[in-house]
């Protein structure tokens, strides 16, 4: 069997990546760090090994949260893309920027001591579907999801895309 | 009594202060999946939101919507759609001040979600080689508080890397 090929990118593309090889151990980390970084309640997480991930387009900015290990972004759009232990094998994705988050479910939890309150309810709040209808914050959605810059969820071969911006 | 409410990216090159929060949420639509980097973006409403210090950069994520995030570390911070912004709430220094209520675009949420809280938990003691890590650990992380001066002393922070 071939090895897996998982890609990804940010949100308006500029950055892609590759990784050719076994995603190890998702998981979801709750510490303070990770969740500042990720303007979130936790950030996901899966490790690759450095020799299998390449990046395909564009280069992320750095920022050493401290010596051992930096965060890598999309400084024209700012997705958080990666952690990296600096000298190790070893480089962690975000798994939100996979271009097929529901490939990976994580199966362990860390950081814990910083974990939200309310975590644990999240799945049990009110839902609102979507509807064609529906305006946010006063913006109707159809304008919104009729002009959506996100880059599609797969590698494509021009950036920008050819569309009015 | 007037509670201060703060935040900023995980450099502390973008700051902010807002008067008082509306309503918070999380959507689980895929751009906030992908503009995230995560599983659904949480935001709520920022009343009176003012720039203590620097300011975002952006990327409009559609016509009517551009979306800020600090262009030194990367940390998503706003939703601006032309009224009042709405915040990252993982940014505020205290989380906790904006309790979700609502989630929405649930058809775009992922199959695991509803059973993420179920997942066994790792803690450092758990691995050894794990625990040597994090005692090495100097958080460059901005703290969860305005400072006088930027960059700030290292070290000041908690987290694991």
């Amino acid at each position: 069997m071939p090895d897996p090929v998982s890609t990804g990118g940010c949100q308006c593309g500029a950055v892609r990546y590759r990784i050719s090889g076994a995603l190890a151990e998702p998981h979801i980390c709750h510490c303070r760090m990770c969740q500042k970084a990720a303007g979130n309640y936790f950030m996901p997480l899966a490790k690759a090994r450095k020799s299998d991930f390449s990046l395909t387009r564009g280069e992320p900015g750095w920022f050493h949260s401290s010596d051992p290990v930096r965060r890598g972004f999309c400084a024209k759009c700012g997705t958080p893309l990666f952690l990296e232990t600096v000298g190790t094998e070893l480089l962690y994705v975000t798994l939100g920027s996979l271009d097929d988050p529901t490939s990976l479910p994580p199966t362990r939890q860390c950081g814990t001591e910083a974990k939200m309150p309310w975590f644990g309810n999240l799945e049990g709040l009110p839902a609102e579907e979507t509807e064609d209808s529906d305006a946010m914050d006063g913006v109707p959605l159809t304008a919104i999801t009729a002009t959506n810059h996100q880059h599609p969820d797969h590698d494509t071969a021009k950036w920008p895309l050819e569309q009015e911006r | 009594m007037s509670t201060m409410i703060t935040g900023g990216c995980q450099c502390g090159a973008v700051r902010y202060s807002v008067r008082s929060l509306g309503r918070a949420s999380i959507c689980h639509c895929r751009m906030c999946q992908k503009a995230f980097g995560g599983f659904f973006g949480p935001l709520v409403t920022a009343h009176g939101l003012e720039w203590t210090r620097g300011a975002p950069a952006h990327f409009a994520s559609s016509n009517k919507v551009r979306r800020g995030f600090c262009d030194k570390c990367g940390t998503p911070l706003t939703y601006d759609w032309g009224g009042e912004e709405e915040i990252a709430i993982g940014t505020l220094d205290d989380p906790e001040q904006a309790a979700p209520i609502i989630q929405v675009n649930p058809a775009d949420k992922l199959s695991f979600f509803e059973t993420l809280h179920e997942l066994p938990v790792r803690t450092v003691v758990d691995n050894a080689k794990v625990a040597e890590f994090m005692a090495g650990i100097v958080s460059y992380q901005h703290p969860d508080h305005d400072t006088e001066n930027w960059p700030p002393n290292h070290g000041e922070g908690s987290g694991n890397g």
